[in-house]
């Protein structure tokens, strides 16, 4: 049954993400999108990321993907048939090989990393990650972030800040 | 049946079409969300591998996954920063030149 599900899963992103890029309108892309995000976030589940599948969840499809669709109704015509804006033979070309490039490095990762790694885990002496289950897993999220993951934490919330006032300058009308 | 290389070859086909959607559409848009598969698609690796090391690790070194996703996490941020501060500047340039399409951002080339 799991396994059932779990191929449905693979086989709605992976159509979904065929069908952003191919899509004519690029409204069906944003949706196609939507499905994509979905996807994901149901083999995170499967990955035993709960966690990261709700923020998954709720950042990519409750704000990127709504950012995206505010984009897209502000800045172009949605009826206009996109068919012509795209590059052919020379971009499926190059599409094909690289995905085959993307399938080598994938098929050498699995064969030469798929063991663990030696290297020390900061969070390994985390007292609470030290059995392998779903809640540990998230409780031992939280200890990492407040732990040995502190100041990447910190910068990242700089960085959105940052972000977000550098959108509000970009996108603001010029006052003189 | 759900193991490592399938979620591998999963990523790898979501970032292959994120990589296609960048290379042949001409749309800045399409492009932004293109970045956006890719960025997911990396996300997955991370999670697959601190899933997979998680089930792996001996005793001492026992833990769950928590480094990878982690690192997906912060990916997930900078994903938002990126996708904020690159919809600002399309959305500038269409109201400067009233298009999207790449073909028609020349201004550096003439």
């Amino acid at each position: 049954m799991a396994t059932l599900i779990f191929w449905l899963v693979v086989l709605v992103t992976v159509a979904s993400a065929i069908a952003v890029v191919t899509a004519r309108n690029i409204l069906h892309a944003a949706f196609s999108l939507c499905l994509t995000f979905l996807g994901v976030a149901a083999t995170y589940i499967f990955l035993h990321a709960d966690f990261v599948a709700a923020v998954q969840l709720i950042v990519y499809v409750g704000g990127i993907l709504v950012l995206i669709m505010f984009a897209i109704m502000f800045s172009s015509n949605v009826v206009e048939d996109t068919a012509e804006g795209r590059r052919g033979l020379l971009a499926l070309g190059a599409g094909a090989a690289g995905m085959a490039a993307v399938f080598a490095a994938v098929l050498l990762l699995t064969s030469r990393l798929a063991e663990p790694l030696k290297t020390a885990n900061p969070c390994a002496n985390v007292a609470y990650a030290a059995t392998v289950s779903v809640e540990a897993g998230q409780t031992g999220i939280g200890h990492c972030l407040m732990g040995p993951y502190l100041l990447p934490f910190e910068v990242v919330s700089v960085l959105l800040l940052a972000a977000l006032i550098g959108a509000v300058v970009i996108v603001r009308k010029e006052v003189r | 049946m759900f193991t490592l290389t399938n979620c591998l070859i999963l990523a790898g086909i979501i970032f292959a079409a994120g990589v296609w959607g960048v290379i042949a559409r001409r749309n800045v848009l399409i492009m932004l969300i293109s970045i956006e598969l890719m960025l997911n698609a990396v996300n997955l690796v991370f999670a697959s591998f601190a899933r997979t090391h998680a089930g792996l690790a001996q005793p001492p070194q026992a833990h769950a996954g928590e480094t990878g996703q982690l690192f997906a996490l912060f990916v997930i941020a900078v994903a938002a920063a990126e996708a904020a501060v690159g919809l600002a500047i399309i959305l500038t340039i269409f109201r400067n030149r009233a298009t999207v399409d790449t073909d028609d951002m020349q201004t550096l080339k003439q």
